[in-house]
């Protein structure tokens, strides 16, 4: 036989507890809603959209290291696979000339600067490896699809300087840090088949080591003739980033106390109100045997429980009106820490209540004079 | 199996309510504890009940001292091994009369399914006829007291402590809760009621004056 109460019983008995005072419940269940409804359209909204506008930077490439080489710089394929070991790189490709192309189905149509392109890792463009047993094959984006009148990936291209042709692999994948060389059209190399470069991306991994991996690049550009060589980097982007991130959301974070403590406040006086309101119930539990723990235990779980579903109820209507609006909606992470932020302001604001409660001497609660 | 062993306890300082007070409540008797309003009747149940500490001396249960143990433990004592009848019920309003005869059942860790089943059983045997789901506002006076009493009888305590419980009841309430108090008595326990009723007093084993 058990001597003490579950944790499913507590919890069951919590729950009886708040559907009996739907007064106190609500009250409090309105609070915590309103608490999460402004902090999500005030910080959230803010957070929401400095993660947009840092995104934005991000994409234009804020991450690039971009070598730009004349034709007899002597730049070479090689150092694809050397920059691709260092750490803090993500990804390394290095592009050959650009030798103009035609659909090789009709002469004198548009055309589209097609590049040779060496990279350890050319699923980044959704390209399949080059293989001997294939003949030569180029990869076009949507657009060089669209501009040389493809209908679909299918068919050839033409040098029209040397009259080779090229089988179109397929669509290739252009991220956006590459967008500077639209119309994109490739054709894999061997790394084992080195060839000069004429455009060397190098993308960071994080924009903080743009500046340090620049020094990287340029050790690695030994024997190239620097005066033939341009380096560009995203560092005033990188800073624009920097200054950004965190800038919107800590505007709003003396506004999230103050609403975080003003609902503390309220709650808490709540609480103490259903509590001087329901003295004789706490003094009747003591007697029949509550401890002061269990009594403390079964109003926090109470007030977490109304704050959980106050918070869930908030965090719903803010976001239904951020999404309706058409604002930017915070990471999931955000909504999830602000509500278990919620029900921790809950507890915490019932917990001298809770204490007052746990303390009632029994006596003088049920003994009629 | 309980007892009080030169007890005192005031409420304020240098005033004692009870001084050096000592008796002793054996299984299987009835006990009325009498005398006049204000000398402590309802505080020495409360002080037998342990949810009072004695500013000096013990009380005993099965002879160990338990006056003065952790909160934790005297709680469990109270939960497992007393039943508490209230001068006016202390029904909570809020819940039905099934979950209010129940309550106990939570504090001792019962099954709360087993625990409605003989609640149920026990406001049957007191002649408690009201739908389960009705509130202690919809029932009467005498209703409420022997609910009280069905809610302290639920655990099958060891000793029942009862404060005026025939205090506002009409003739036939009174006597169906004295009964219960003098069965139960008969069935092993030891029964301690305060009370101005002489119709109790007339009941029980033995009276102390205090």
């Amino acid at each position: 036989m058990k001597h003490r109460p579950g944790f499913g019983a507590i919890v069951a008995e919590s729950v009886r507890t708040a559907t009996t005072q739907p007064v106190a419940t609500i009250a409090t269940m309105i609070m915590i809603a309103g608490m999460c409804t402004a902090v999500l359209l005030t910080n959230g909204r803010a957070v929401a959209a400095e993660n947009q506008v840092v995104a934005a930077i991000d994409d234009v490439g804020t991450r690039a290291i971009v070598v730009r080489a004349e034709e007899d710089s002597g730049l070479r394929s090689d150092v694809v696979a050397g920059l691709s070991r260092v750490e803090g790189v993500e990804w390394v490709g290095g592009f050959g000339t650009a030798r103009d192309v035609e659909n090789a189905a009709f002469h004198g149509g548009a055309r589209a600067p097609l590049r040779q392109v060496w990279s350890e890792d050319l699923s980044v463009l959704g390209v399949a490896p080059p293989s001997r047993d294939v003949a030569a094959t180029a990869w076009l984006a949507a657009d060089s699809l669209s501009q040389l009148g493809f209908a679909a990936p299918a068919g050839a291209v033409r040098n029209i300087a040397t009259d080779q042709t090229y089988g179109v692999g397929g669509e290739l994948h252009r991220p956006s840090y590459l967008s500077f060389l639209d119309p994109l059209v490739v054709a894999p190399a061997a790394t084992d088949e080195p060839g000069r470069i004429a455009v060397l991306v190098v993308i960071a991994a994080d924009p903080a080591l743009v500046q340090p991996l620049s020094a990287v690049v340029q050790s690695a550009l030994e024997g190239v003739d620097p005066s033939s060589v341009k380096i560009q980097t995203s560092q005033q982007l990188a800073a624009l980033r920097a200054l950004i991130k965190g800038q919107l959301g800590d505007s709003g974070r003396s506004l999230v106390a103050l609403v975080f403590t003003a609902t503390a406040i309220l709650v808490g006086a709540v609480q103490f109100g259903f509590v001087m309101l329901r003295r004789k119930d706490f003094g009747r539990r003591r007697a029949l045997g509550a401890s002061q723990r269990l009594i403390l235990a079964l109003l926090l779980l109470q007030t977490s429980l109304v704050a959980a579903v106050g918070a869930i109820t908030g965090s719903a209507i803010a976001i239904s009106i951020m999404w309706i609006v058409g604002d930017p909606l915070p990471n999931p992470a955000y909504a999830v820490a602000l509500a278990i932020l919620a029900v921790f302001v809950g507890a915490l604001a019932s917990l001298l209540p809770a204490i007052a409660a746990a303390r009632r001497e029994p006596i003088h609660e049920l003994r009629v004079p | 199996m309980l007892a009080a062993r030169s007890v005192t306890f005031g409420y304020e300082r240098n005033i004692p309510l009870l001084t050096d007070w000592s008796a002793e409540f054996s299984r299987g008797e009835l006990v009325a504890v009498t005398g006049p309003s204000g000398r402590g009747k309802s505080t020495l149940l409360y002080l037998l009940g342990l949810t009072l500490k004695p500013t000096s001396g013990e009380v005993l249960l099965d002879g160990a001292p338990v006056s003065h143990l952790h909160d934790r433990d005297r709680a469990r004592i109270r939960a497992r091994r007393f039943g508490f009848v209230f001068q006016d019920a202390a029904l909570d309003a809020s819940r039905t009369v099934i979950d209010n005869v129940v309550e106990g059942a939570l504090y001792r860790g019962d099954d709360r399914s087993e625990a409605r089943r003989r609640g149920r059983e026990l406001l049957e045997q007191f002649d408690v006829s009201v739908r389960s789901n009705a509130r202690p506002g919809q029932v009467s006076g005498g209703q409420a007291q022997r609910i009280a009493l069905a809610r302290a009888l639920l655990g099958d305590p060891d000793v029942l402590l009862a404060d005026e419980p025939t205090g506002n009841l009409d003739a036939a309430s009174s006597r169906l809760v004295i009964d219960a108090m003098r069965n139960h008595a008969r069935a092993g326990a030891a029964v301690v009621v305060v009370t101005h009723d002489a119709g109790v007093v007339e009941q029980a084993d033995r009276e102390v004056r205090l």
